[in-house]
């Protein structure tokens, strides 16, 4: 078993008297693509803001390629290859897009080789952003922000790309669109997802593993056709609308 | 106007104005040294608060922090060793405090470092007092009125070629990502808190060597003068009236709201305080990015279309 990529081992947050996260774990390898999902109010948000250094944990430990960070602010997780996405696309918006994308290019693991990436115009290019370089981030549509953010992110040289619901508002066209991009994140470039999604059927379409979060615990992590028959599974999202069993069907 | 030619037309406007002491009469050299005081002021202002956003009251702090270097320092040191010590001696102070309080925005760190002037004026009157015995401090033997300009138009030409420098940098880009989105810079990679107290120790050096420069001229310093909040307000001002995320637009208003402050607050001081004041109230509400941005949109829209 090599290094874990990014290891969450017993991972608590609370705000006041709410335990948002509560002992979870979680292990990511070199390459792995893998979901995250769970009720509203599950915890899948708090649980990205530990792992991005956002939010320092309670209790618990974070590792990222072996190294302990817990408790480090964000900018050494973004130094240790964690690069990650908003739920609520965070683009600057006055600055260009072709600046946004320097703004990962610059800051972040700048002692990381680019394998792919020459320049912050090729991950434009990859993203299918070159037209819109100059044009401020904020008057772009939110697909095409979703898409910058992700380019922000890959700019910083990633090692594993947190993504935090890239489909919410998007049509059903711009969706597969996603998430063909992000297979080809990882299959081209080598950097390993979480990725949390409410579209539940998208999302397991496309990962090779998926874990599920519910009142702050993780109840499942594994294969997507057995999380998704899994009782407890089923129970969480009993009313849900985005019941993974029907949905997946 | 392409890079060039700015550095060009810049050039030229320094050299104008160092040949100013030979060509002009005293009145035109010292209105020209309150324009270069608010120019360096204003510029090194908007270099930190407004590419991060970060409101700062304390420039009336650091101006009277460099003001005392040279009040306490003159006699021993030499002007020329004075300056910039007044400067470092701000900066050091900008980065010690910056450490405590750069986690606060908005109200609260505007509040607090304006606080910060009436701290330090406070704390150097009772030690004056009861240390020194004295209230004030004589200068004795000043510089010249041409020393002294030619010290702030070096340090008002230093600060707009800093701002230029810092905006063409990976610290002006991480300074304005602070102010776009700060937890967004950090996720990024951006050390924020490392980069916003060097941004405001930095902003605070222009205006320490700013005050120890011109401190000289009023031969007897006393805190009341040196400390006084309305250089803080003029600056903050100038800035915002002139487009506090632009290089020129503070160069420009500071010229404009010196001239202006010269020939009316002596003939109408009260009427050129409300002016003033009405002033920033319609600028806040109709114009909140400053005059630049008037240009900036009619360029804007030339692009897009």
């Amino acid at each position: 078993m090599p290094e874990p990529l990014l290891s969450a081992r017993a991972v608590t947050v609370r705000f006041g008297g709410l335990v948002a996260c509560d002992g979870v774990d979680l292990e990511l390898q070199p390459g792995d693509l893998v979901g995250l999902i769970g009720p509203n109010g599950a915890g899948k948000t708090t649980f990205f803001h530990a792992l991005s250094g956002v939010l320092a944990p309670d209790a618990g430990r974070l590792f990222v390629g072996g190294v302990d960070l817990t408790g480090r602010p964000a900018h050494v997780f973004a130094r240790h290859g964690v690069a990650r996405t908003f739920q609520t696309p965070r683009v600057f918006r006055e600055m260009s897009a072709f600046d946004n994308v320097r703004f990962g290019w610059e800051f972040a693991g700048r002692r990381r080789a680019h394998d792919t990436f020459d320049s912050p115009r090729a991950i434009l290019g990859f993203l299918g952003l070159e037209e819109v370089a100059a044009v401020p981030a904020g008057a772009l549509t939110p697909a095409r922000q979703r898409l910058l953010e992700i380019g922000m992110a890959l700019a910083a040289r990633p090692r594993v790309l947190l993504l935090d619901e890239v489909a919410a508002g998007l049509t059903q066209a711009e969706l597969e669109a996603s998430a063909a991009l992000i297979r080809r994140v990882r299959d081209e470039l080598g950097v390993a997802v979480l990725w949390i999604e409410h579209a539940v059927r998208v999302l397991m379409n496309h990962v090779e593993r998926v874990a599920v979060l519910h009142q702050g615990r993780k109840i499942a992590d594994g294969d997507p056709s057995a999380v998704a028959r899994d009782p407890a599974v089923v129970e969480a999202y009993l009313g849900e609308e985005g019941e993974p069993e029907r949905r997946a069907a | 106007m392409s890079a060039r030619t700015c550095l060009a037309a810049a050039l030229a406007a320094f050299l104008a104005l160092a040949a100013l002491p030979w060509l002009a009469s005293d009145f035109l050299l010292s209105l020209a040294l309150s324009c270069l005081m608010y120019v360096g002021l204003a510029t090194s202002w908007a270099m930190f608060s407004g590419a991060t956003q970060y409101l700062s009251l304390a420039t009336a702090a650091f101006f009277g922090i460099g003001a005392y270097v040279t009040a306490w320092g003159y006699a021993t040191l030499g002007y020329a060793l004075a300056v910039p010590l007044g400067g470092l001696a701000a900066a050091l102070f900008a980065a010690f405090v910056g450490a405590a309080v750069l986690h606060l925005r908005g109200a609260y760190f505007a509040v607090l470092t304006f606080g910060l002037g009436e701290l330090v004026r406070h704390a150097i009157t009772y030690f004056e007092k009861s240390y020194a015995r004295t209230v004030g401090r004589v200068i004795a033997d000043p510089p010249g009125s041409e020393t002294v300009y030619l010290a702030v138009l070096a340090i008002a030409a230093v600060a707009v070629a800093t701002a230029a420098g810092v905006r063409a940098s990976r610290f002006g880009l991480a300074l304005a990502g602070i102010g776009a989105d700060e937890a967004r810079a950090q996720t990024l990679g951006v050390n924020t808190r490392a980069t916003k107290i060097s941004g405001f120790a930095l902003a605070a050096f222009f205006a320490g060597a700013m005050g120890a420069a011109v401190a000289v001229r009023w031969t007897y310093i006393e805190p009341a003068s040196v400390f006084n909040p309305f250089i803080g307000f003029q600056t903050v001002l100038i800035a915002m009236v002139g487009g506090a995320h632009t290089l020129v637009g503070p160069v420009a208003s500071a010229v404009v709201f010196s001239i202006l402050t010269e020939l009316l607050r002596l003939q109408f001081p009260y009427a050129y305080l409300i002016a003033l004041g009405l002033l920033l109230i319609v600028l806040v509400l109709y114009l909140p990015r400053g005059i630049a941005s008037l240009f900036e949109n009619r360029a804007g829209r030339r692009a897009h279309a």
